[in-house]
């Protein structure tokens, strides 16, 4: 019940004050208050009599919500993954924009981005955060009528432990060791390592529970315990969802939902502005100027935590010099980088993969200093600056451009960039962790998940080959701490020492546009996987 | 008759063999394999080595090539390097759907091309002729991905009449594809109808002029008459050729189109398959439509040639 009332608690949040450029600070003040602890999600007494006391209003103010279905909600995919297409969640083939609306995870992020119940009612660790114990919701059944039980958690998450699936899922969650029930309700999970933060892993968009036994059907009946069901699958054409009148959450708004494959990002436009699909959510900067002073459509800015950035390899000359590597990223002025490759659509970074909106992210400042660069690199040895040579492929439309844009910015500090295309085919393999300064491009990831996966010394993809036996021993130290404050400190610490440290330029985040008919209503202004479908309504 | 046939059909034997071998090369020089392009970041050491070695692709070019054009020879396409799925099953209902473009296409494009051009070229630099061969230069010099987007916002997205793109999935039947096809037929047909328009112009022009007509209008014969009787049968000779090319450009050549407006057929089933590096279904792709070309211009010739006696010999005259 506490978390059905946490989420009421976000409507009535959004629905008094709306959501603007700022609401997202709002709700963060807000949600200092009452929002669950990371570590133990019941929440204190005092902010229950609140929180009840809103939800009062707010289900008043939500109760049309629960009318009857009606119209049909329309959106794309890109159909990448072409014939292994799947509805299999964790598989390499799953077609996101259809398993976000038919199946639930245990944990997922609420409007503020921490870990908010959905399966699972509240958890709780023991002292050294190596065990965790989590209560699974009352009364949910799969599509299929059976009843959802801790046998299915065991099921779900071991299919995605199990090395045989080779589910690109497994790093998210590689720190658990057993899942146990400790009753039909209760399910314990033992870690090999302390890990504090579980509830983020777990909140992992491909992370969703299935049926006990059903991994081998999963991938073409898709069915979960979500607000929408599978009528028909079609990856390439047209698949058909009808509502979940059972959804735990309250009935759909929406009747039915078609997910259509269109590869092409032209042709999602093209359908978008003629009416033929209700949301595109790979809208550029350069397309979003068709959507303005139109009443048909509005626009949402999300910001995500993808990333694209210049990797500097920090075991070859000159990157091995720390004085060089200071050097190249001090260059960059990032605010124009942002408006010049992403038309304003993105935001500075420092450096730090971790997300803006992330819990953990560092509040860094790292201005354009031409003259430090200049002392740095003649300290080092290169008093007549350096040339380097920058890979970049197509394979990443935006990689060339900001290539360019560094070359210019580098130029006043003696640093010559020559920019060098490589073939889109084979850049993975045998350009990026190859040569010695290359593009890259990495999709949001938690901030432990994206500092442990690209940065730590053991890394399979530590793409600059960065060697810090401080860096990992502030990362270890982050997963043993219970308290959340002096996690925080722990991974701040952390991220201003990559600033200081690291060999890979990330100059900025990209900020998600979604092209969204005004036929659609009550879209929540949030990143993909937080997006609650059962609340939205169509226009007939 | 029957030789000149037989010789013919060695002829495209053999274009398609050579054809077949150039595909297969240019799949082999490109960087990477499927291997890579599908492993993106993954594609290290055993991994790697596991994928080729499942996808047979350690055995050297020329036995993978032998294979491959002996198994086609057959029927047998093989199968697709992503999902494992029987290619020719696979191509079978994208062909239909490029088919059904082609022919709508064809139905609109081919009737008002050849009246058209009969009418520019009987009312030669008068104003109907200026303009339809203005026209005519226009629609052939904008790309069709420019004529296609102007058509797509002008009757989609500001007046609304009609459907952007298709929606309708590759398996469904062919009355499905309506009205979501007109669209494309109609950018296909305009660039169509441009390139033999200016063909049936000239000739006409070229047929008025000759001497024979001329004869015939000296000796009193109505000119309606001449036009139907003794000048169009002529003319339009050179019309079966380009409508055999525009054909085969039809199959080929409407990648574009499709991917414009995601339509279901061969040509983008050959770009996601390019961007899956699934290069077993890309050659298959290519292969199809190389033949296609070379069947149709081969059935062309033998059209022409049973229209024109003159080109029944064996040998050219010195």
């Amino acid at each position: 019940m506490i978390s059905t009332i946490d989420e009421v608690f976000c409507i009535h949040d959004r629905l008094s004050f709306g959501l603007t450029e700022n609401g997202t600070d709002k709700n963060n003040r807000l949600f200092g208050l009452a929002a669950p602890d990371p570590i133990k999600c019941r929440t204190r007494e005092e902010d229950m009599k609140r929180i009840i006391a809103l939800a009062t209003a707010a289900v008043l103010l939500a109760s049309p919500m629960a009318m009857a279905q009606s119209g049909t909600f329309r959106q794309a995919h890109e159909y990448g993954f072409g014939a292994q297409s799947s509805l299999d969640p964790i598989s390499n083939g799953r077609i996101f924009q259809i398993t976000e609306k038919i199946m639930s995870r245990l944990v997922r992020p609420g409007l503020d981005g921490r870990p908010s119940p959905d399966l699972a009612t509240e958890w709780s660790a023991n002292e050294d955060a190596t065990v965790w114990t989590l209560s699974l919701r009352d009364g949910v059944t799969f599509h299929d009528g059976s009843t959802f039980e801790a046998a299915d958690v065991l099921y779900s998450l071991n299919r995605v432990l199990d090395p045989e699936m080779d589910s690109p899922a497994r790093s998210a969650i590689a720190m658990i060791e057993a899942v146990e029930a400790l009753d039909d309700m209760t399910v314990q999970i033992t870690l090999d390592t302390p890990f504090a933060d579980l509830p983020l892993q777990l909140m992992d968009y491909r992370l969703r529970m299935i049926p006990e036994g059903s991994g081998d059907t999963i991938a073409t009946t898709g069915i979960g315990t979500g607000p929408f069901m599978v009528e028909t699958f079609d990856a390439e054409g047209t698949t058909v969802l009808v509502a979940n009148p059972d959804y735990w959450e309250g009935a759909p708004g929406v009747a039915r939902m078609e997910i259509i494959g269109i590869p092409d990002g032209q042709a999602r436009l093209q359908a978008l502005l003629g009416g033929q699909i209700d949301m595109e959510r790979g809208i550029t900067a350069q397309q979003s100027v068709m959507f303005q002073n139109s009443d048909r459509f509005t626009i949402q800015e999300i910001p995500t935590g993808n990333w694209r950035g210049l990797v500097f390899r920090t075991d070859v000359e000159p990157f091995n010099d720390l004085r060089v590597r200071q050097a190249v990223r001090m260059v960059a002025d990032r605010q124009e980088l942002v408006d010049l490759v992403l038309g304003g659509g993105g935001i500075v970074a420092c450096d730090t993969p971790v997300e803006p909106n992330d819990q953990y992210r560092a509040d860094l400042s790292c201005p354009q200093d031409i003259e430090g660069a200049r002392a740095l690199l003649a300290e080092a040895g290169y008093p007549d600056g350096i040339d380097i040579d920058v890979h970049v492929a197509t394979l990443e439309p935006t990689w060339p451009t900001l290539a360019v844009a560094y070359q210019q910015q580098a130029a006043a500090a003696g640093i010559r960039v020559n920019v060098v295309q490589a073939p889109t085919d084979g850049y993975w393999s045998e350009v990026w962790m190859h040569e010695d300064v290359s593009a890259t491009r990495w999709n949001e990831r938690p901030a432990d998940q994206a500092l442990h996966e690209i940065y730590l010394s053991t890394a399979r993809w530590n793409e600059s080959f960065y060697q810090d036996e401080a860096f990992d021993a502030l990362l270890a130290a982050a997963r043993r701490e219970l308290d959340f404050e002096a996690r925080r400190a722990l991974y701040v610490q952390a991220q201003e020492h990559l600033q200081e440290t690291a060999g890979t330029l990330i100059p900025y985040h990209v900020t998600r546009l979604v092209g969204v008919s005004s036929r659609v209503h009550n879209l929540d202004e949030v990143k993909n996987d937080a997006v609650r479908w059962h609340l939205i309504t169509v226009d007939e | 008759m029957l030789q000149m046939f037989l010789r013919r059909l060695f002829l495209g034997a053999i274009t398609v063999a050579i054809v077949s071998m150039i595909i297969f090369a240019g799949v082999e020089i490109l960087p990477g394999d499927a291997c890579t392009a599908f492993l993106e970041r993954e594609a290290q050491g055993r991994v790697l080595e596991n994928c080729r070695e499942e996808l047979d692709l350690n055995r050297p070019a020329v036995v993978r090539y032998l294979d491959w054009a002996s198994d086609a020879l057959r029927g047998d396409l093989g199968v697709s390097a992503n999902g494992q799925r029987s290619i020719a099953e696979m191509v079978g209902a994208r062909l239909q759907n490029s088919l059904l473009l082609a022919a709508c296409a064809l139905i609109v494009g081919v009737p008002t091309a050849i009246f058209l051009g009969v009418v520019s070229g009987l009312w030669r630099d008068r104003p109907v002729d200026l303009v339809l061969s203005t026209g005519a230069i226009f629609a052939m010099t904008i790309p069709e991905f420019v004529s296609a987007t102007v058509l797509i916002l002008v009757f989609s997205v500001w007046l609304g009449w009609l459907p952007g793109i298709v929606l309708t999935s590759a398996n469904a039947p062919a009355s499905e594809f309506f009205p979501e096809i007109i669209l494309p037929v109609v950018v296909l047909a305009m660039v169509m109808t441009a390139h033999i328009l200016r063909t049936v112009r000239s000739s006409v022009i070229e047929v008025m002029n000759s001497d024979y007509v001329q004869m015939a209008t000296l000796k009193g014969v109505p000119y309606w008459r001449m036009v139907f009787r003794h000048a169009l049968p002529n003319a339009l000779l050179p019309a079966i050729n380009v409508v055999a090319l525009t054909i085969a450009w039809l199959l080929g050549g409407v990648v574009v189109i499709e991917v414009v407006f995601n339509y279901p057929g061969l040509g983008r089933m050959m770009i996601d398959a390019i961007s899956d590096r699934d290069l077993p279904v890309v050659q298959a792709i290519a292969l199809i439509v190389a033949t296609v070309y070379v069947g149709v211009n081969l059935t062309a010739d033998l059209l022409t040639m049973v229209a024109n006696p003159r080109l029944r010999t064996l040998y050219t005259r010195k």
